[in-house]
């Protein structure tokens, strides 16, 4: 039993471990639009774009992230490094705007 | 009757006919215009005729219903098609950096959701039905990439993107007026409703070539 327990434990730390620290936000790209389109995250923080649309779409921050094409179901994952506001936009289709803050 | 119901009830007839005379006009100005010069002039009405033939598609169907869903995959199929056609001309004919650029996101993003639309009907069991609409769509493409192949530089530009504006509102009305109020299936309206917003940023993203072409930016 006492085994167990601790195998479960260790599960859990394993599981958090691969996480990292930090949370997970979710940004939608559906409808030739980020949702939300603006977030406020903190340092350390996980940033998911997973794109429903039917084509490609990039999240793109010059100098700061850029995911590279995202295909149709595909997703990227960016952790938030360093604080401030960052506007961003899908290089494919210019009129797609989001902005990330980092504090 | 008047103009405005003529064009209502008989489109493509009436664009044809534009078209007919534009091509004898050109033949007889033939000896004094530069090539170029005369097909330039008769891409505007292919333009026209772009969106006659979706203008028309509300007098082809029976009275009181409109397309079925297999004549709608068809005609989203075929939209997406005769637009992919053109973009791939555009891409290895315009010398401007973004007319092509432009062209290989129309090849991508309508690739796109004619992938979606063929899943869509293989899921539904459902066979694109050719109609009226589709025809007159696919003739329309041909005739578009058959006139932008006499034309290069600035005109080539300039015709290509003309067209694009003109096909993406086309191709937004019909959505609108007759595509998404006529699918029954409601997986086949989705899938329309998902779609249109690429149209209209496509639209956007034309328009604003036309502008920066018409100043010389591009």
């Amino acid at each position: 039993m006492r085994f167990l327990a601790g195998a479960l434990v260790a599960a859990i730390l394993t599981a958090s471990a691969a996480a990292g620290p930090g949370k997970e936000f979710i940004v939608t790209i559906e409808g030739m639009q980020f949702h939300p389109e603006q977030l406020t995250v903190h340092r350390g923080d996980h940033i998911v774009w997973v794109n429903k649309d039917l084509f490609p779409h990039t999240a793109t921050a010059a100098r700061v992230f850029d995911s590279g094409s995202i295909a149709a179901d595909g997703s990227w994952s960016y952790t938030a490094a360093k604080s401030g506001e960052y506007a961003y936009s899908c290089t494919f289709h210019p009129t797609m705007k989001g902005k990330i803050t980092v504090q | 009757m008047p103009t405005a119901k003529l064009l209502q009830r008989f489109p493509t007839v009436i664009a044809t006919v534009v078209m007919a005379s534009a091509a004898g006009g050109g033949a007889t100005a033939q000896a004094n215009t530069p090539s170029a010069t005369r097909h330039r002039q008769f891409l505007p009405l292919i333009a026209l005729l772009v969106t006659f033939v979706f203008a028309d598609s509300g007098a082809s169907w029976a009275q009181g219903a409109g397309p079925t869903d297999p004549q709608i995959a068809a005609i989203v199929v075929t939209a997406n098609q005769v637009d992919i056609d053109a973009a791939k001309l555009a891409k290895s004919t315009s010398k401007t950096k973004d007319v092509r650029d432009f062209a290989q996101l129309m090849i991508t993003d309508h690739g796109g959701v004619n992938k979606a639309a063929a899943a869509l009907v293989q899921k539904l069991h459902v066979t694109p039905e050719p109609n009226p609409t589709s025809e007159s769509l696919q003739k329309a493409g041909d005739d578009n990439v058959a006139a932008l192949k006499k034309l290069q530089g600035h005109d080539f530009d300039k015709a290509y993107v003309d067209h694009e504006v003109a096909y993406h509102q086309a191709v937004i009305d019909a959505i609108d007026k007759t595509l998404i109020p006529s699918a029954h299936n409601a997986e086949l309206k989705a899938l329309l409703t998902k779609a249109r917003p690429a149209f209209v940023a496509h639209l956007d993203h034309a328009k604003q070539l036309q502008t920066e072409l018409s100043k010389g930016g591009v």
